[in-house]
């Protein structure tokens, strides 16, 4: 049975959000994984994962196996991490490959750009080609991927319009952050497991209504009315704030700003998802992008990383930023938690948004009713 | 030969890839069988190729003008 959307399509006022089944029913899941995550392009993980040529890191997306790998000419590549062989798994853990990726099968070899180029014994024992076997066919399966603002994208069906298409706004709006980005490394990393759906994450992440109750921490200079929504219907959704505040070391350092940006952002900062599962926060001196990992409809884990204006930030107060960072996105955990275990009770109904603060949650389930509507008129059509 | 059968189990123990390739190869050069020969050096090129080493052009070469590998 397919869910109902149309209380979810509703103008914000008289809206509600997305029916349970979408929390906590695989079968309705895996229709909305296929026309949100399958069919556009989802975040699967940052190129800074593999920062050198030959790195490779398996990775596990939907239920499918994928290589994220950087090849010999730096460029950053998603494979289905399969053997065209026998299909068995290339690649078990993260490693660097240092001529070719050979399958421990039957060693079948691959270039790192993805190309068959060996075949032991494929035409009998010491028999390494046959004519039935073309090595140009029989290439590594490698899936369109786009990289914005470190965040490595993968459009699993491809048949997405280009990213730069999809996101143009967004990409507009913030192009003044469109600067080199270096990730503050293994200090500027971490990930959370949550037992929750990814979209409750996305919720949480998109509005500022929660935030003088769930980081009281933040009140002191940060107030709700400092904050503004971000709303762009069928785009992306988010957050703003007016006073953002740089962090100071002991010796009152900050990190370096990036150049040339406008006045407006001395003060300010904003935190936007880029539909589905990647959200994203610019400030002044440093950016940082979390993959939602969607593990299972109930487990979600969060891959944070920092960024900065310089290669060679300050190594304390990149830590001291990191844990900052951390503490409030913990104090989010109880929330999403709550709302996925609230997804239970079998008489809430998406439930009633504020008009006024729970725009930018709503312009989310607008945007996933909306391509789950279109496909199932697709399909229906076929 | 069950010295080099030995070292050879040893070297694959210890994904040891350098070894191996040096071992196959050597295997290759002492068997008088055509079909071990290529056999073994096939394996030798396999895992020359796997590590990134030079000398797997060589032994692709080898493969190649025995017609065990084409262009």
């Amino acid at each position: 049975m397919t869910s109902d959307l149309s209380a979810v399509r509703r103008k914000l006022n008289v809206a509600n959000g997305l029916p349970n089944a979408h929390y906590t029913d695989p079968e309705t899941i895996a229709e909305e994984n296929e026309a949100v995550l399958a069919d556009g392009w989802a975040g699967l993980a940052v190129a800074a994962d593999v920062p050198e040529p030959g790195d490779a890191k398996p990775l596990t997306f939907l239920g499918e196996p994928l290589l994220l790998l950087r090849d010999r000419n730096g460029i950053v590549r998603v494979f289905q991490n399969i053997c065209r062989h026998r299909g068995m798994i290339l690649v078990e853990e993260p490693r660097k490959i240092e001529g070719v990726l050979r399958c421990p099968y039957h060693s079948w070899c691959y270039s790192l750009d993805g190309k068959l180029v060996a075949t032991p014994h494929v035409g009998g024992p010491g028999q390494n080609a046959h004519e039935d076997v073309d090595k140009n066919m029989l290439g590594l399966l490698e899936l369109r991927s786009h990289i914005w603002r470190d965040v490595v994208f993968v459009n699993l069906s491809g048949t997405a319009d280009a990213f730069e298409e999809v996101h143009a706004d967004l990409i507009a709006r913030w192009a003044e952050f469109d600067k080199p980005l270096y990730h503050g490394g293994e200090d500027s990393k971490f990930k959370l497991e949550v037992n929750t759906n990814w979209k409750l994450a996305v919720e949480n992440y998109c509005e500022s209504y929660h935030l003088p109750w769930v980081h009281p921490g933040l009140n002191s200079y940060s107030r709700l009315e400092d904050h503004y929504n971000i709303e762009v219907s069928e785009q992306y959704s988010g957050q703003g704030t007016l006073v953002y505040r740089q962090l100071k070391g002991e010796n009152d350092q900050v990190f370096p700003d990036f150049e040339d940006l406008s006045d407006k952002w001395d003060t300010a900062a904003e935190y936007i998802t880029v539909y589905p599962n990647v959200l994203l926060g610019v400030h002044r001196d440093h950016a940082f992008a979390i993959v939602l990992e969607p593990v299972s409809h109930t487990k979600t884990v969060e891959h944070v990383h920092f960024y900065y204006a310089v290669e060679n930030s300050d190594p304390d107060l990149r830590a001291d930023n990191a844990a900052q960072w951390k503490t409030v996105f913990e104090e989010d955990i109880f929330v999403v938690e709550g709302m996925q275990r609230g997804r239970a009770a079998r008489g809430f109904d998406g439930g009633r948004f504020s008009p006024v603060m729970d725009g930018p949650t709503h312009c989310f389930h607008d945007w996933i009713a909306s391509k789950i509507i279109s496909k199932r008129q697709a399909l229906a059509a076929e | 030969m069950s010295s080099l059968h030995e070292a050879l189990l040893a070297a694959h123990l210890k994904n040891d890839r350098e070894a191996l390739v040096r071992l196959y190869e050597r295997a290759a050069d002492t068997s008088d069988d055509k079909d071990a020969k290529g056999f073994y050096l096939t394996h030798a090129y396999i895992f020359a190729l796997e590590a990134g080493l030079p000398i797997a052009d060589e032994l692709r070469t080898r493969l190649v003008h025995m017609g065990r590998e084409v262009d």
